[in-house]
């Protein structure tokens, strides 16, 4: 190789990965949610590859259109992908430097999130009224794993919203108070649109397949 | 607009979990508007589609290699039994 063409290859290397700057040119808290992101969509990989095992090798499973209240589970699809595109607002407003419109949005964001936990809390509501428990379900014993898969995977996600609406609480608490920087406000998002990006496999692979 | 995109494969999505086709065929496309839900998302809402490419590697690579583990031992689930054995 070319001694001269070598050294320039190094050159790029070391002002890439040679410290002082991201080679992924993101700032590092941009690069640890992403990361994060990475891992928890392992998580719910993990999750949704298991309940294809369970389903693949029960000797049946049940019609989900048939089980479940399809208006309310596509209302609650509505409600995230429609708080998703608020919260790309919120955080082009942020960007914008306009604090005032990125909390008008985000409280917006947030009460998108509140509308789906209410729903999703009124659909496990009647889940467990009709006798489904974690340990067992009323359809037993042709559909053995049933309920333990909805319970611990529409659970967990559950929780991602949770904990999403809290965390866009404090963004925009911050942001109401002028505390916040556009970094904050994208994080943030970048959470979110994860949660929506989870109900998205959720809904085709555990309600509607 | 992409608000608007999204709610059209979500309705898309919705008419094929009560269409009256083979379960493989439904998978499939299920498979396919899902992922294109999530690429509209990615791409824009997460604004990967302005990052840098090892951002974007990085960010798919793992689920890719993970789609591949579980296409490796899944089909086992589908198969039928050609010997028979004692159970407990």
């Amino acid at each position: 190789m070319d001694a001269s063409l070598a050294a320039e290859q190094q050159r790029i290397l070391a002002s890439d990965w040679g410290g002082g700057k991201s080679p992924f040119g993101t700032s590092w808290s941009k690069f640890m949610m992403w990361i994060f992101i990475i891992s928890d969509a392992l998580t719910f990989a993990g999750f949704l590859i298991a309940y294809g095992f369970m389903r693949g090798i029960s000797p049946a499973w049940p019609k989900q259109t048939e089980i479940f209240n399809m208006v309310l589970i596509t209302f609650m699809t509505f409600a995230l992908i429609s708080s998703s595109a608020v919260m790309a607002m919120a955080v082009g407003a942020a960007r914008a430097g306009d604090p005032k419109l990125a909390f008008r949005f985000l409280v917006l964001t947030i009460i998108g999130g509140f509308i789906f936990l209410g729903c999703q809390a009124y659909e496990w509501t009647h889940f467990i009224e009709e006798g489904a428990r974690p340990w067992t379900n009323p359809w037993m014993p042709a559909v053995p794993q049933f309920t333990a898969a909805f319970f611990v995977i529409t659970g967990f996600h559950g929780f991602h919203v949770f904990s999403g609406v809290t965390i866009l609480a404090i963004v925009a608490i911050r942001a109401g108070m002028g505390k916040y920087s556009g970094d904050q406000v994208e994080n943030a998002g970048l959470y979110w649109h994860f949660v929506d990006v989870v109900w998205v496999f959720v809904f085709a692979f555990f309600y509607l397949l | 607009m992409t608000w608007f995109w999204l709610l059209v494969l979500t309705g898309l999505a919705l008419g094929l979990g009560y269409a009256p086709i083979p379960e493989r065929i439904k998978a499939l496309l299920l498979v396919c508007t899902t992922l294109a839900k999530v690429l509209v998302i990615a791409a824009v809402f997460m604004h990967l589609r302005y990052e840098r490419v090892n951002l974007i590697l990085i960010t798919f690579t793992p689920l890719i290699l993970a789609i591949i583990f579980f296409s490796f031992t899944f089909p086992e689930t589908l198969g039928s039994a050609s010997h028979v054995i004692q159970v407990r």
